[in-house]
């Protein structure tokens, strides 16, 4: 491409960035952005200038009531997929499968013996447990109130790029995945939330993609018995 | 099962997103408090109605919530992120609720006044007013080419249709419209420096 050829696509890019070309115009810009690093250089330095229109606006407050109707649409449909799933819940179907439900629990059983090594304490009362302990350089404490619990990480490190943190349970000799998956903060602390305790005997984190896995992808990096 | 609030509090927006991808209601409350006020705000700025920038910014959330972790950190922030998707609902909005050139029967004067008369109130005049002087780096750019950004941006005409209501040539709209950027682009640079 010439450069009378690349002014006049640069021409463009301004309209390009604040939606002001038509339909088929913004598509044809795309396909020559993709293959213009020129374009997309300039693109990348004009950015910041687009992103401040937004925030240049005069500050209006919403309603209470906008946040209220947000929430009761999304716990609406968190209730609908929970009344979906529930029948299938109990045991995923990867696990009926022999060769991935065999790793499981190897992972699982050589987590325990492999991982954990002390018992530093724990507490009963009040209707709850917590128990506290250090699990392969990690502290891990579980505290159990009525049916749910949760799992608390220290010293837990920055995760690779592209890699969140996913909690299964033990029990019945089946392994579930915890949805709700969850990252450190900057002082190393993970945290998340399991729904139904009751039965649980083991539990591990995995390192897992975004969006999670349906199964275990690789080593733990910790697996505690509550036995 | 969500995480809990004061953990998801602790989150940046980056670490939130694969959290509400995974349907995490705390999660996406945090994300609303961040920035629905802004996202509310810049709905406001487009539809210039109280009732509709709050249909539009649920619109715009819930879309987001539904659609999952869609959200490229390589294109920049979250929040960057969220209000370009509250952005083209509002524009969405306004083209629908007008036609599909909706206020090319407008003045150059009165473009930019798109509500209806009896909505204007004494403090909703103000404030749109006082929004229509873009602050900071925005507010230092020559009327001709702040106003061919606002059209475009807030007002969501397309560079002909700006060309017809100005009576310019594209041509000039276009160049106008990267002057002006490339000048707050200028200024943020001078700002950091």
């Amino acid at each position: 491409m010439n450069a009378s050829d690349h002014n006049r696509w640069s021409e463009d890019l301004a309209a390009y960035m604040l939606g002001a070309l038509e339909g088929d115009e913004a598509t044809a810009y795309e396909r020559h952005l993709e293959g213009c690093e020129r374009c997309q250089e300039e693109m990348r330095w004009l950015e910041p200038a687009v992103q401040t229109l937004p925030e240049s606006v005069e500050r209006a407050e919403p309603t209470k009531q906008l946040r209220e109707s947000l929430m009761a649409e999304v716990r609406a449909d968190v209730r609908e997929a929970e009344s979906r799933s529930a029948p299938a819940r109990p045991r995923r179907k990867w696990f009926l499968r022999p060769a991935i439900g065999f790793a499981v629990v190897a992972l699982l059983v050589a987590g325990v013996v492999g991982y954990e090594v002390g018992k530093d304490g724990s507490d009963e009362g009040g209707g709850g447990s917590t128990i506290v302990r250090q699990v392969d350089g990690l502290t891990v404490k579980m505290v159990q109130e009525g049916e749910s619990g949760t799992l608390q990480l220290e010293g837990v490190g920055q995760l690779p790029s592209q890699k969140v943190l996913e909690a299964w349970v033990e029990r019945d000799g089946q392994v579930e995945a915890v949805p709700a998956l969850f990252v450190p903060d900057r002082h190393g602390h993970a945290e998340t939330t399991i729904a139904d305790m009751t039965g649980v005997d083991t539990v591990m984190v995995t390192e897992e993609p975004p969006g999670g896995s349906e199964a275990p992808t690789g080593k733990p990096i910790m697996t505690m018995s509550l036995n | 099962m969500a995480v809990r609030r004061e953990k998801a509090e602790r989150l940046a927006d980056e670490e939130l997103m694969p959290l509400v991808g995974r349907k995490d209601p705390e999660a996406f409350e945090v994300l609303y408090d961040r920035h629905g006020g802004a996202a509310y705000s810049l709905a406001y700025r487009v539809v210039g109605d109280r009732a509709a920038a709050e249909e539009v910014t649920q619109e715009a959330f819930i879309s987001v919530w539904r659609s999952g972790a869609r959200f490229d950190a390589a294109r920049g922030s979250v929040r960057s992120w969220l209000l370009s998707v509250v952005r083209n609902r509002a524009i969405d909005f306004l083209r629908s609720r007008a036609g599909k050139a909706p206020k090319l029967t407008f003045d150059d004067d009165s473009v930019l006044e798109q509500r209806p008369a009896e909505e204007r109130t004494e403090e909703e005049a103000l404030r749109h007013e006082t929004a229509a002087e873009l602050r900071g780096a925005i507010g230092k750019l020559p009327g001709e080419q702040s106003k061919v950004i606002e059209l475009a941006y807030f007002g969501g005409f397309s560079h002909s249709e700006i060309s017809r209501i100005l009576g310019l040539p594209m041509g000039t709209v276009k160049g106008r419209m990267r002057l002006g950027l490339e000048k707050i682009r200028g200024e943020l640079a001078e700002g950091l420096a």
